[in-house]
């Protein structure tokens, strides 16, 4: 990760200094243990602070929406996906745009960390190799990355860049290996009732923070529903009808665009796994359309268009 | 919806033609006795009523 | 007053006798984190931990609150009848609530209950209901500052009784009139006792490595603040979610609506943020915080110079939930040392 980084820092002075592009945007050190945080490089010594590490959170593609200039934008698998959604739906232009492509290792949950800890306090997190090292005031310990990963990153399809301008590094090992079809599986055997308490358990928690929609590189709407107020489509309470059409809408409204970025639940500052209903919705797009979002800049997203041979299995008689 | 575990049946959709007045006419009168053979909605609905009112 | 000690083994009987008059609420293991929830059994208790992920302003100031109910009927003869919310029915105790939290309802006072005119009766009510068993913070996590503050570990301010862990013992050191009546009963601390506990006291402070200096803030005009040029970069990465603001102790901004259902109806508190941009959104469509700039500012503004130059309170308390909650990690610390020290 340290040679990447380097490279990292290198390419991006190269580009500010032969003004390719007006500004690097990657990931800077955090001031807390495993939370790096999105950085933009204005000048060759701003690119001394960027830094490639296995908390990487973040999805930059969110941060390139509504930009004029040209940008570097530091990608792996599904940050480069969700420049091309953002392309392809017209928020971006492939032009504007120079994809440093780099391959993801996974990056790492900080949640999980803590909990190998309860209770105690860390002070640092260091990556060497494939173990972290864990430290606090009175200890120090070593576990397994492949133990505290993300959800997502153990059932990521794309860990290289799908597009990219510039490569970082080798390309690495495709996937995480685990099912990404089996992440909804477990609701999919419950009954309707269990279903729905399932549902309000998931949620229960939640504080209306709007984390989740607001590190979302798909939520770019200018006034999100929950914001309208002529009508107000959504009350403002943390009751749960209230919280529920929240999670449900905006769910909806990511439906074949999703790209399993794991952001939200990064962000969620109460744990919330919302992937229970996004992971459903991207299952049902790739059994209808036969589609996964973000892949390729030509094709359109399956609910932006029209065919008729569009399968109708939910129309009745 | 199903998936969340809103009940089956309350959500119908179906394909008409402008020109299928009959069929649209059916399909409504098919698709309110099966949402009211349900009963009131028990999902995503919001009572803001005092208690002593919900009785009533 | 005097401190007094209690033998861990001895806490439900303690437990019971508050839980007569009061509904007790404490910090409780929740999955990976604390948090707060009614407890009945000491075996509930947990004295390891930083501090709860959320912060326990939901007691006073809940998140949606009812604040009246309203009938309209056009056959009725009284027209519209509006109904008041009953208050808090049965006292309300906090055990084990750190020092840094119960400061942040003092520092709440300064603008709930500003005056007779400005005196906030959902708050008021709750917070007169409650009791405040502070828990002495042993840990500190490394996105603490309370000690810059004008807070700390063992502080004691707004606290009926102030608890510290000895292992096996507790030493309660009550703080008000109501603290002492509800130690009154046990026996007094021995000397070695109240000198562990000044010890704890000084470990626990040394143990707060960050430290912010507010001289140059309070010092400097608002508009020299307003206009410096940190904002113009600082801002970038926010997201203008609202996670700072909820996870605050301090943060008290709220929105008000009206809930109907038919001829019922209702005026609901719930809790807003100013990273919204609806927030200060105008009927008339314009916005006096439109940029994300102006929004990010303003929190720090609102916190480290606005307040303390209207009520004379620092608008944080140090707790470091915004820094370690933030998905982008802003750090309040540095951005409050930028404020500082910048040209």
């Amino acid at each position: 990760m340290q040679e990447m980084t380097q490279q990292i820092r290198e390419s991006a002075k190269r580009l500010l200094e032969q003004g390719q592009v007006d500004c690097v945007l990657g990931y800077r050190k955090g001031t807390v243990p495993m939370q790096e945080r999105p950085f933009f490089a204005y000048t060759p010594e701003d690119a001394d602070q960027l830094v490639w590490t296995r908390f990487c959170v973040n999805n930059l593609a969110n941060f390139l929406i509504g930009r004029q200039d040209r940008i570097a934008v530091v990608a792996q698998g599904c940050v480069s996906r969700n420049i091309v959604g953002l392309i392809q739906e017209k928020q971006l232009t492939r032009e504007q745009v120079y994809v440093l492509g780099v391959h993801s290792p996974g990056m790492v949950d900080r949640g999980k960390v803590q909990e190998h800890f309860p209770n105690r306090v860390i002070h640092s997190v260091e990556e060497d190799g494939e173990e972290l090292v864990v430290s606090g005031a009175d200890f120090s310990e070593r576990i397994k990355v492949r133990d505290v990963k993300r959800n997502n990153c153990y059932t990521c399809t794309h860990r290289n860049a799908v597009i990219h301008d510039e490569l970082i590094g080798e390309q690495g090992k495709e996937t995480g290996g685990g099912n990404m079809d089996k992440v909804a599986a477990p609701w999919e055997k419950l009954s309707p009732e269990e279903r729905w308490e399932r549902l309000e358990e998931t949620f229960k928690d939640c504080i209306r923070c709007y984390a989740c929609r607001d590190v979302c590189p798909l939520c770019y709407c200018n006034q999100c529903f929950v914001d309208e107020n002529q009508p107000q489509w959504c009350g403002k309470t943390v009751e749960e009808t209230d919280v529920l059409t929240f999670h449900l809408l905006r769910a909806f409204h990511c439906a074949g665009r999703c790209t399993d970025c794991g952001a939200c639940e990064s962000a969620c500052p109460v744990g919330i796994k919302m992937r229970m209903l996004t992971s459903k919705l991207e299952k049902d797009i790739r059994e209808l359309y036969d589609y996964s979002p973000g892949l390729d800049l030509e094709s359109t997203p399956p609910l932006s268009v029209y065919r008729p041979e569009d399968p109708e299995p939910f129309a009745s008689g | 919806m199903e998936y969340v575990g809103i009940e089956p049946g309350r959500l119908h959709f179906s394909w008409i033609s402008s020109s299928e007045a009959g069929e649209f006419q059916n399909k409504a009168t098919e698709v309110v006795e099966a949402v009211r053979a349900l009963g009131p909605a028990k999902r995503l609905v919001k009572d803001i009523r005092p208690e002593e009112a919900e009785a009533g | 007053m005097q401190d007094k000690i209690l033998d861990k083994s001895e806490l439900d009987a303690f437990l019971e006798r508050l839980g007569k008059e009061h509904d007790v609420h404490a910090p409780v293991q929740n999955g990976g984190s604390v948090e707060w929830a009614a407890v009945d059994s000491s075996r509930d208790l947990v004295w390891d931990f930083t501090n709860t992920g959320v912060s326990p302003k939901r007691y006073i100031f809940p998140q949606t609150e009812c604040m009246m109910r309203f009938r309209n009927r056009s056959d009725d003869p009284e027209g519209m009848v509006m109904k008041e919310e009953p208050g808090l029915t049965r006292k309300r105790a906090l055990l084990n609530i750190r020092p840094c939290d119960v400061k942040a309802f003092r520092v709440l006072d300064s603008v709930y209950c500003q005056d007779e005119k400005t005196n906030d009766v959902y708050w008021r009510d709750k917070r007169e209901k409650t009791l405040y068993l502070g828990l002495a913070c042993k840990s500190p996590c490394p996105t603490c500052f309370c000690t810059s503050v004008r807070c700390g570990p063992h502080h004691e301010e707004g606290l009926d009784v102030l608890l510290v862990d000895l292992g096996e013992q507790l030493l309660l050191r009550p703080v008000s009139d109501k603290g002492q009546e509800l130690v009154s009963h046990l026996s007094d601390a021995p000397q070695e006792a109240v000198q562990q506990a000044a010890k704890q006291k000084e470990d626990a402070e040394a143990a707060i490595q960050s430290r912010v200096d507010l001289e140059n803030i309070m010092a400097r005009s608002v508009l020299e603040l307003y206009e410096a040029p940190m904002w113009d970069r600082e801002h970038e990465s926010c997201l203008n979610c609202g996670v700072c603001t909820y996870v605050c102790p301090t943060c008290h901004c709220f929105d008000i609506q009206d809930e109907t259902q038919g001829e019922h109806g209702r005026r609901v508190r719930n809790w807003d943020t100013c990273m919204s941009w609806l927030f200060t959104y105008h009927t008339s469509g314009h916005n006096p915080r439109g940029s994300k700039k102006d929004r990010y500012r303003q929190r720090f503004m609102h916190k480290f110079k606005y307040m303390p130059q209207k009520f004379d309170v620092i608008g944080c308390v140090g707790c470091g939930r915004c820094t370690s909650r933030c998905p982008v990690n802003i750090d309040v610390t540095e951005v409050v040392r930028g404020m500082n020290e910048q040209e």
